[in-house]
């Protein structure tokens, strides 16, 4: 029963998804230009890996970009076609069908890696070298893992909110700031670290870079990948209160359509 | 007719800014703006590997018009569309010019106010020396920068008349700015197509001009600061020209929605 709701709300998610423009945009037109601004600043950095930070940050950036303007929007979207309530209640149950659209937008938009990756291959002739496939193939699991956790703790918070698009809008460069996507975290002043490492992409961006840079130390590999394991844990539970908190206000107040 | 002018300039800035709330105001049109420059500085930081981020606080602070000029003057004439007065403006028996030009009056000086707040904080955070800034010239130029936003802003409205993608326009052209400007790296790394098109844009010569007054260089400020008033000027035109063809078409054909 369960995955069935998944699969049937995750391709229709993708469907309608891919129907919006800005989705389209976020999705298609954003890693393109992305690749071509990284590109140009990183091209005078004198750094060996400064593809993996063009390719990766403008790929990573895109798919934070999807779940923004998609995952955590969709509680909004919902709400104004009138069907938030009607989705809420259906027997499958809100979670079920939240994690099947959240799946659906993260799977779509790993595919701005891709589109990053070539573009970088055919405007600048990037080369492509995976040093060590096992480990490449390890990490974007765990990317998905980590942006679909953080998804549905912030598609929870936002279920409660009508300034759905105006938080959208505003936690979009936050977080390509603090998790790194586009330069190490060690740019940050030292006061934001803690913000950083409390947040699942950061782990996961570090596992991606790793992974294609070739890990030289498998346990540090590991090591941050069970820290990541334990943060993505730790926002499930978070995010399964939050849903607890947000029915038990729901049937309470009765706004679910109005809050 | 000026009076007249200046308060249909007035009434447009009303209905733009009627639903005010604070926290809108922090998060979207003071807070974004202001990280998204913190985030771009500090990856300038890090690939041109300085601490002298004089330049990029230029470019960013001038690019914080995007906000007012570009998404939010971009999509009038869509709004306009959205809440059914379209069909009372093409109807109505005045000229068109002043009615695209009065749109524009109050985004150009709310524009011109971020990106002096953009100066200020960008200046405190990143330690960027004033003293040696003409201060006078440095509001010409960003009057004359705002003056050419605004311009494009007005033909990127009237261009809403003639596409439901609005918000996939406006994003692209928000990157294309970053990329052709030379806000967040020099214009001369692009090929020569490139250097073309960012001498089609606003903002390009601006931001030109306010680097060389830093330099306290100002034997090219003239031709730049008239340059930068003839785009805007074009681009005036142009807009009104597009709003003059879909009013034609939307009479000929009883097409108000203009798509």
């Amino acid at each position: 029963m369960i995955r069935s709701v998944l699969l049937s709300t995750m391709v229709l998610q993708m469907k309608q998804s891919f129907a919006r423009p800005m989705f389209r945009f976020s999705l298609i037109a954003n890693p393109i230009l992305n690749t071509i601004l990284l590109y140009e600043m990183f091209r005078h950095s004198q750094q060996d890996n400064f593809v993996s930070y063009v390719v990766l940050g403008a790929g990573l950036m895109a798919i934070w970009s999807c779940i923004c303007f998609s995952s955590a929007g969709d509680i909004q979207r919902e709400r104004y076609s009138g069907t938030l309530a009607l989705i809420y209640a259906a027997p499958a149950g809100f979670p079920a069908i939240i994690t099947g659209k959240i799946l659906g937008n993260t799977l779509l938009s790993l595919s701005s890696l891709l589109i990053s990756l070539a573009t970088a291959v055919a405007v600048y002739h990037t080369p492509v070298v995976v040093i060590r496939p096992g480990y490449f193939f390890l990490a974007p699991v765990a990317l998905v893992g980590s942006f679909m956790v953080i998804s549905t703790v912030l598609a929870a918070l936002l279920t409660l909110s009508r300034r759905t698009s105006l938080y959208m809008n505003c936690i979009e460069i936050p977080f390509i700031l603090l998790c790194g996507f586009a330069f190490p975290i060690q740019v940050l002043p030292a006061w934001l670290h803690p913000i950083s490492l409390a947040l699942s992409p950061t782990w996961a961006v570090d596992l991606l870079r790793m992974a294609v840079n070739g890990v030289e130390d498998a346990s540090l590999f590991f090591q941050k990948l069970l820290i990541l394991m334990l943060l993505s844990v730790g926002y499930a539970l978070f995010s399964g209160w939050l849903y607890r908190y947000m029915d038990r206000q729901v049937r309470m107040t009765a706004n679910l359509e109005v809050c | 007719m000026m009076r007249r002018f200046f308060s249909q300039a007035f009434l447009y800035h009303k209905g733009r800014t009627a639903a005010f709330h604070p926290l809108e105001f922090l998060c979207f049109d003071a807070g974004y703006p202001l990280v998204t420059l913190v985030f771009y500085c500090l990856l300038a930081s890090y690939t041109f590997h300085t601490t002298d981020l004089t330049h990029w606080v230029v470019g960013n602070a001038f690019l914080m018009c995007t906000n007012t000029c570009v998404f939010q003057l971009g999509g009038i004439f869509s709004s306009e569309r959205y809440f059914g007065r379209l069909r009372s403006i093409v109807a109505a028996p005045c000229g068109k010019l002043p009615l695209v030009l009065a749109s524009g009056v109050f985004p150009t000086l709310f524009a011109s106010l971020s990106v002096l707040g953009g100066f200020v904080v960008g200046g405190v955070v990143f330690g960027v020396d004033f003293s040696n800034l003409h201060l006078g010239l440095a509001v010409v130029t960003i009057l004359c920068a705002m003056t050419a936003a605004t311009g494009f802003g007005l033909f990127l409205a009237a261009m809403g008349l003639l596409t439901d993608s609005m918000h996939l326009v406006l994003n692209v052209v928000s990157y294309l700015l970053m990329i052709f400007t030379g806000a967040e790296f020099s214009v001369v790394q692009l090929p020569l197509a490139g250097q073309m098109v960012a001498q089609l844009l606003p903002l390009t010569r601006s931001i030109q001009a306010m680097n060389l007054l830093f330099d306290c260089q100002y034997s090219a400020l003239v031709p730049l600061l008239a340059g930068e008033l003839l785009i805007a000027v074009v681009y005036a035109l142009l807009a009104w020209a597009i709003f003059r063809t879909a009013e034609t078409m939307c009479r000929k054909h009883g097409t108000f929605d203009l798509f």
